[in-house]
Parts: structure tokens; C-alpha cells; sequence
């Protein structure tokens, strides 16, 4: 707690997010029973000129609600039944109008001074800012499934660059142009966005780097190797390579020009 | 000719026996003159199985008598145990060696080399080292040769090695064994390429990916993409030949289909080789093996659905529209 004070005295004295003239930036946060640590979030996100803020609370039987209501102009979206994982994001992005959107959760707070580069990079340009995980992962052979997953979409997209950097992982922000490019719908399966994202030439980049990898509050549902999130983000990733090979052929660019197939057919004929 | 061969030598690892090379040289000699016999009695099998574009150059019958302690069985002289696979490029280097190890894997074994686009004499000096050749003027391409000459195999186990690689016979023996002995089904090389940092080469992130989705993380980094790795016949069948001219795809294939899929034993195949190694980071080559996975993905949303069994039960996606 003492350390977390600190860090956000100093943030207060950071001068606040310059945006270009007539550039308007949201954050979503999805919540899910996050009562201790929501007010946290949005505290950080109050310190960046944000213009509209939604909360979308997804199934929160605690008091997530109340505290989301004590802050000014947020716009809380509620669902009394749990809407699944990530669905909130498509929620969230369908109702801001901005030119550039946050994605936070509201289980963990993240310093409004790391936070500001992802907006800032949008606001240069770049249509999906993702957080760049790399110096918190541990040797390959430690990876996690999910993460292995990760990686190998963006090598499979012709994107070995972005390591495992994934719109799966928060904090990230969006373009109006990327959300209307992909559809906000596509949002609900992350790797699937980042995976249209990338295939319709939309410009991907890291633009900032925040530790979730030992951060991320442990769960349940998110403990072990082999749980029922990681089973649900691994299936994430399959529908992403899917959604694109749809488009792109099964093999993506990676044509196999060299091989004579045809050569073990007359093989097996004669 | 009324000669004996092993369906099984569980003591006949005595790979030392038969590394008494003289005289199973000899013997290869007086057994396997161009003319002999055997080459005759092979013709009938192997033309309906060849095609005419890789003809065998010579044929010869399993090398080395079995020695005194083991389990014989006879079995008809024209088929081998063991079929080990090589397809070759260019190997002049090590094929002579290459071939001599694999004749040495198992008493009963027949050694078929698919030589493609070799313009150094490999496919001759395979030829003289007792190897069936399959001939191809032209390079096959990556892997093709493994499916073409598992189809001309006649062994119940298949070995896969390559041309370029010398591996000694004694650390081949352990995976026709696995198949042999243990009932195993695939025989994987147990190595998962350098995993030890934080960042890996694009192939080696491809398989252990590739494993994950097949519900197999156990497996790492292990794949039939690597050499060397041996397979029953029943593998083969399962699985179709063609298929194992990409490998990954013949990884999944043999994964999904419950076949028993196991590394036996580590052969740092990246050590051994260098040169190869340097060769397959040419970016075309890397590649074509990632796509190879994602080939093998595809096959499986087609057998396993869109997500590939791995589903999202509480999303309720209506709310995304």
C-alpha cells in the first residue's frame, strides 16, 4: 500500500496527456467483482484527460457497482448475469463515439503515466497499441500454453516482431478506425481482432510496456496449467488463425511452392 | 534360399553383433551380387510399388545372420522388419556412412534411399552401399521423399533419418525398438530444440504450439518434423503415407487419431548438425515448415470444428454484436 501511494503522488505531478486539437480519447474497464481495486483503476484513469469512461460490470454481485457511481462522469453498463470473458470489451467499444479507446480491466491498477503511451501512440497514428509483455516473460521453456499460443499467431501472421504481445492482454487502445475496420463485435475473441486487425493492414505496434504477467490477480478459474480460461483463450487463437485462413488460404504466406505433392500420388499409382 | 530373419531381437540390441562389419560385408558381398537372386525375387514386389521416375538401382536382402541366443522367426526373405527411410539431396558427404548405421539398426531391415535433384554421385554411392534408390531427377521438395518412400517400404516399422546426418546405430536402435517392443505407434526424437531463452527460433515455436492445440503439451517441443523418428506400419496406414510429406500435418493426423505418440529418446539433432541447422534458418525453408503447422491446423478445424474443441461455453456472444 505505501508503495502505491507513492507512485501515485508522483503521477499527480506529471503534467496531464496533451492530446492533438480536437483528438478525443475513452478507457473501457471491465469489471468483474472488483470492489477493492476498481476505484484504484479509475482513479489512474481520472488523471488522464479522458472523454468518456465506461465501466462495463459483468455478473458483480459485490460492490463494484457503488464504487463505479462515486466517480463523475462514468458510464456504467451492467449485467446482472455473467456476459463471459471479453465480451465487455465489445460492449464497451460499441458505446464510446472517441477516436482512440483504452482497454483496461478493473482487477489491477496501472499508473496513469503507463498508460499514456498507448493513447499517445494512437494518437500518432498507430490503429491497435498493444502492451508489449516481453521483458516479463520468463525463458521459452517456462511459457505458459497461452502464451506459446500468442507468439504464434503473430508468427503466423507474418508478425514475429510483436513476440507475445496480445489485444488478449490489457492495457491496450484502439483506433475509431480500427474498431470500425474490424467490428466492435469482433472484440468478444481478442486474438480474433488482432488477427483481423493485422490481416486488413491496420498498423499494429507495442506502444508501452506494464508487468501482467506476475501482476494478474489469481483466480480460480485462472490457476494451473491446464484451466478453463487458458482452454478458452488457446480456443481464442484457433478462431483467430481460422477467421483469417478463411480469407488468406490455410497455409496464410506461407505458400509451399517447392514441393512436388503430386509426385507421391503417381508414386503410390505405380 | 532358405535364410532366416528376426520378427524381434529383444537381446539383438546386441548392436555390437552386428557391428562386426567384415563379415556382414562379406556376407553382403556373397549374398548380394548385382545379378543375385535376391535382386530377382524383389523385382516382383517392388516394381508394382515403384514408380518409373525413382526405380530401384539395386536391392539387397537383410544383412548379418542372427546370432545364437535370439528368437528367430522366419519370415519370407523377400520382407524386411525394418524399412529405413532417407531421403537424399546432394549427400555425398555422409550417405555412404548414413546408410551403413542404418543397415546396422536391425538384422531384418531394408534400407531405401530417395535420392531427388542429386547431382553429386549420392544417388550411385547409395546405390553401391546396398541401398534400394528411388531415383528423381529433379529436387522433390521438403519431406516428399519420406512420404514416397514410406510408400515403397515394406517393413512393419519405418525409421526415418536423413541424408546428411550421421547417427550412429546404436541411438537409432531405441526407436525401432519402442515400436517393436513397447507397442509404440510413433517413436518421436525426444528433442525440443533450444528452449532455454527467451525468445526461440520461429520452427521450434511452431511445434510447441502445434502441441498445445493437439492437447498435448507434454510433448513440448517434439514433433515428426524432426528426425529421426520411427513409425508402425499401422502409423503409416492410419495416417497415410502422403501425409508425412509434411510433417506436421502427419504429427497431428497421428495425435488425433490416438495413436500412441511418444518421444523415446533425446538426439540433439541440432548439434549434430550445423551446417543443416544454418541452412534451415533461410527464411523460405522456416517458412514453409510454419505453414506446414498451420496446414496441420487447418486439417484439424476441419476434423475438430472452429475452435478445435476448445470452446467458449460462457461467452455469451449475442451481447458483442
Amino acid at each position: 500500500m505505501q508503495s502505491r501511494r507513492k507512485a501515485r503522488s508522483s503521477d499527480a505531478k506529471q503534467p496531464g496527456l496533451v492530446l492533438p486539437a480536437g483528438c478525443r480519447a475513452a478507457a473501457v474497464v471491465m469489471a468483474y467483482n472488483e470492489e477493492r481495486t476498481l476505484p484504484l483503476v479509475l482513479e489512474e484513469l481520472a488523471k488522464l484527460s479522458l472523454e468518456e469512461i465506461v465501466v462495463v460490470l459483468n455478473g458483480c454481485t459485490d460492490g463494484s457497482f457503488r464504487e463505479a457511481r462515486s466517480f463523475p462522469g462514468v458510464t456504467i453498463v451492467h449485467y446482472a448475469d455473467k456476459i463471459g470473458h471479453d465480451v465487455g470489451r465489445a460492449v464497451g467499444a460499441r458505446m464510446c463515439t472517441s477516436d482512440i479507446v483504452l482497454f483496461v480491466d478493473g482487477d489491477f491498477r496501472i499508473a496513469a503515466e503507463k498508460l499514456k503511451p498507448f493513447i499517445a501512440a494512437v494518437a500518432r497514428g498507430t490503429d491497435v497499441a498493444l502492451n508489449d509483455i516481453s521483458p516479463y516473460l520468463p525463458l521459452f521453456r517456462d511459457w505458459d500454453d497461452v502464451t506459446r499460443l500468442k507468439a504464434f499467431l503473430n508468427l503466423s501472421l507474418g508478425r514475429p516482431d510483436l513476440h507475445a504481445s496480445s489485444l488478449t492482454s490489457v492495457p491496450h487502445a484502439l483506433s475509431r478506425r480500427a474498431i470500425e475496420r474490424i467490428g466492435s463485435a469482433l472484440l468478444a475473441v481478442p486474438p480474433k481482432a488482432q488477427a483481423a486487425a493485422i490481416a486488413d493492414g491496420l498498423i499494429v505496434r507495442t506502444a508501452g510496456s506494464v508487468n501482467v504477467v506476475t501482476a494478474n490477480r489469481m483466480r480460480n478459474d485462472n490457476v494451473g496449467r491446464d484451466n478453463e480460461v487458458a482452454r478458452l483463450i488457446v480456443g481464442d487463437h484457433v478462431e483467430a488463425l481460422k477467421h483469417v485462413m478463411d480469407k488468406g488460404g490455410a497455409r496464410l504466406s506461407k505458400a509451399d511452392t517447392s514441393r512436388r505433392r503430386e509426385a507421391i500420388a503417381r508414386s503410390r499409382q505405380l | 534360399m532358405d535364410r532366416v530373419a528376426f520378427v524381434r531381437s529383444r537381446f539383438a540390441t546386441s548392436g555390437r553383433k552386428r557391428q562386426a562389419r567384415p563379415t556382414s560385408q562379406g556376407m553382403r558381398r556373397r549374398l548380394n551380387p548385382r545379378s543375385g537372386q535376391a535382386n530377382i525375387r524383389r523385382s516382383k514386389r517392388t516394381s508394382a510399388a515403384l514408380p518409373a521416375a525413382g526405380r530401384f538401382k539395386s536391392a539387397r536382402p537383410a544383412p548379418s545372420r542372427p546370432a545364437g541366443s535370439e528368437v528367430r522367426v522366419k519370415r519370407p526373405d523377400s520382407v524386411p522388419l525394418v524399412s529405413v527411410i532417407i531421403p537424399v539431396m546432394n549427400e555425398r558427404r555422409t550417405i555412404r556412412r548414413v546408410i551403413r548405421e542404418a543397415f546396422a539398426v536391425h538384422p531384418s531391415v531394408e534400407v531405401i534411399v530417395v535420392a531427388n535433384g542429386s547431382k553429386d554421385g549420392s544417388a550411385r554411392i547409395a546405390s553401391q552401399a546396398g541401398a534400394r534408390v528411388m531415383e528423381y531427377g529433379a529436387p522433390l521438395g521438403h519431406d516428399v521423399g519420406r512420404a514416397i518412400g514410406a510408400q515403397a517400404a515394406r517393413g512393419e516399422v519405418l525409421l526415418f533419418i536423413d541424408g546428411d546426418m550421421v547417427i550412429p546405430a546404436g541411438q537409432l536402435r531405441p526407436f525401432v525398438q519402442a515400436v517393436i517392443r513397447d507397442g509404440i505407434d510413433v517413436a518421436l526424437n525426444d528433442y525440443s530444440g533450444p528452449t532455454a531463452k527467451p525468445d526461440v527460433h520461429s520452427v521450434v515455436l511452431a511445434k510447441h504450439a502445434l502441441n498445445v492445440l493437439l492437447e498435448r503439451p507434454d510433448l513440448e517441443g517434439t514433433s515428426l518434423t524432426a528426425i529421426p523418428h520411427a513409425l508402425s506400419r499401422f502409423a503409416v496406414e492410419t495416417i497415410g503415407a502422403e501425409a508425412l510429406a509434411v510433417p506436421p500435418l502427419a504429427h497431428a493426423k497421428a495425435v488425433q487419431s490416438g495413436l500412441r505418440v511418444v518421444p523415446v529418446r533425446r538426439i540433439n539433432v541440432g548439434k549434430l548438425n550445423p551446417p543443416r541447422i544454418a541452412r534451415e534458418r533461410v527464411k523460405p525453408l522456416e517458412n514453409i515448415i510454419v505453414g506446414d503447422h498451420l496446414e496441420a491446423l487447418d486439417w484439424m478445424i476441419n476434423r475438430r470444428g472452429t475452435r478445435c474443441g476448445f470452446e467458449d461455453r460462457y461467452r455469451k456472444r449475442h451481447y458483442a454484436r
